[in-house]
């Protein structure tokens, strides 16, 4: 704590005192106050001429807010897929309990190296995984592939699912082992134990993160439209670039709304099933 | 009586490789021959000797810190002993693979003292995963996700029996401490064991239900010839529903026999407060 605290005083006097800089000028002052100023009246009709077949401007934000979505689900499914699989190798609750006793000489040695050594593979492939930001990682793809849903997708996918491993097998070894001993005294497996007592114990936890990052997902899916894929990024830069201050509201109040209905939808569920 | 652990069978070697295929099926058999347990460089049990016969009946007594919890979970192959060794129907358990010994672990029901149930898992679940030992992984998404309605009625089935039988779609943590200690025993009893152990069952409900569930149990495990060891530190409980008892204290057993000959000075022996940071006087008879 104290550590954080003393590199944080070092950080400010090395960039010295950058929130002086953060008063503005006159000319900035200026454009903040007319963004600021179409806070309240989003634009409900395009601030500029468009061609006849452009539908109207909030069906269009719908559709952005949907393929965000979609782009969100996407990368989020495949993250999940990653997570679960590599939060239960980066996990040792379950092999590391193992009881050794009457198991063969070469059983016992192969416990004490490949258990270990699968954790270390899994550990190091989440940190790399997670140290690139979803942008970075979206940059290389468009460098390697082009505008390519893909490369999106997994951009998404892969920080997110590095995240997912890291924070799922901490909550799991955290978590109660009361349960899995139990099952493991009933004769179950390290995978059994590991998906029926392990996981169901830290179960609501898991819950609530999976949906705090889905959120995350959908606010990273936005954003990557500024590279050009099709979300409400894309179309926020659009009227940016135009100055059309009004219709960036718009958009940005499509992303909210998205956000809220993804909280009480997440919420919904979870006073269903876990509370 | 005041004797040590009594003598061991000699008729049935625990390392007898043929013994075994004449165990009785329904019923498990125990051998411990100069157990020692040492937990981090402290001795949680010394050469326990003792030998439990399919079917019989005994209770565990001691104070706390005794023993009696590391002595159950060698029965039921948790742990290995550091010294010495376990039997179960007849077989030694360090000459088994970890498949030997899951099967093992598989038909002995252990009812733990902090009942180790999932909360947020529906009673069902948390019944039929007493059936997880004898699964592949496959057949146990299945079992514990959709599963068939035979394992439904056999889950019920016990669940009446233990007296919560309206319970099997709650949620495990909207139970009683009491109802949760029976989803505890029905989980126990869903692994269809040869044997069931339970630690110290009475230690968190109040007295008129620690006895009517001592009493089930032991109904139970006559009705179903299981063999039955319980560790339990009420002397009065032990006494009333257990034919044969044991004295643990400090790690070592003290006394061993049927109850009818365990006399007052053992007891008073057993709690005496030398060397104890926690006694029961009361409890004395």
């Amino acid at each position: 704590m104290l550590s954080i605290v003393v590199a944080g005083f070092a950080a400010w006097l090395t960039l010295d005192a950058p929130l002086a800089k953060l008063v503005p000028q006159e000319g900035g002052l200026r454009i903040a106050r007319e963004f600021f100023a179409r806070a309240v009246t989003p634009a409900l009709d395009y601030e500029s001429p468009v061609p006849e077949s452009t539908p109207h401007i909030l069906i269009q934000a719908l559709a952005a807010a949907r393929r965000t979505l979609v782009f969100a689900a996407a990368g989020m499914s495949l993250a999940l897929v990653l997570g679960i699989v590599l939060g239960f190798f980066a996990t040792s609750a379950w092999w590391a309990g193992e009881s050794s006793g009457g198991t063969s000489p070469l059983r016992r040695a192969l416990a004490r190296t490949v258990g270990p050594a699968v954790w270390t593979v899994s550990r190091v492939l989440i940190v790399v995984m997670r140290s690139v930001h979803e942008l970075l990682w979206a940059v290389l793809f468009l460098a390697a592939f082009g505008l390519n849903t893909g490369g999106a997708v997994a951009a998404i996918a892969i920080p997110y699912g590095g995240t997912l491993a890291k924070i799922y097998s901490e909550m799991i070894e955290e978590a109660p082992r009361d349960a899995a001993l139990a099952l493991r005294g009933a004769g179950a497996g390290p995978v059994q134990v590991f998906f029926f007592a392990l996981v169901p114990r830290a179960g609501p936890d898991l819950a609530a993160y999976t949906f705090y990052r889905f959120e995350c997902a959908v606010r990273s899916a936005a954003v990557l439209g500024f590279f050009g894929f099709p979300t409400l990024g894309y179309a926020i830069a659009q009227s940016f670039e135009n100055l059309h201050y009004g219709e960036v509201w718009t958009y940005m109040y499509a992303l909210i709304l998205l956000v809220v209905a993804i909280e009480v939808w997440s919420g919904a569920l979870r006073r269903r099933f876990v509370a | 009586m005041n004797s040590s652990a009594r003598p061991l069978s000699t008729s049935v070697s625990c390392a007898d490789p043929e013994a075994w295929r004449q165990a009785r099926p329904g019923s498990a058999a125990f051998e411990l021959h100069g157990a020692g347990v040492v937990y981090s460089g402290r001795a949680a049990l010394a050469e326990a000797s003792l030998v439990v016969d399919p079917g019989e009946a005994l209770a565990l007594v001691g104070p706390s810190g005794a023993g009696k919890t590391t002595l159950l979970r060698l029965l039921n192959a948790s742990i290995a002993p550091t010294t010495g060794s376990v039997c179960v129907d007849y077989r030694r358990l360090d000459a088994l693979d970890a498949a030997a010994l899951r099967a093992v672990r598989a038909r002995i029901g252990f009812v733990h003292q902090d009942l180790a149930l999932i909360p947020n898992y529906r009673v069902l679940a948390n019944v039929v995963a007493g059936s997880l030992g004898r699964m592949s992984f496959a057949a146990s998404v299945r079992a514990m996700l959709f599963p068939r309605g035979a394992d439904v009625e056999r889950a019920a089935a016990i669940l009446e029996r233990v007296g919560i039988g309206e319970k099997l779609y709650q949620r495990t943590d909207s139970l009683s401490g009491g109802q949760r200690q029976r989803v505890a025993l029905a989980r126990a009893l869903y692994q269809e064991p040869s044997a069931l152990l339970l630690d110290e069952p009475v230690s968190s409900v109040d007295p008129a239900r620690a006895r009517d569930l001592v009493d089930l149990v032991a109904d139970i495990s006559r009705e179903r010839g299981l063999t039955l060891v319980v560790s339990i530190h009420d002397i009065e409980l032990a006494r009333t529903f257990f034919p044969r008892l044991v004295g643990l204290r400090g790690g070592r057993i003290v006394f061993d026999g049927p109850t009818a000959s365990i006399g007052a000075r053992d007891l008073a022996a057993l709690y005496s407060l030398d060397g104890l940071e926690r006694v029961e006087p009361a409890r004395i008879a």
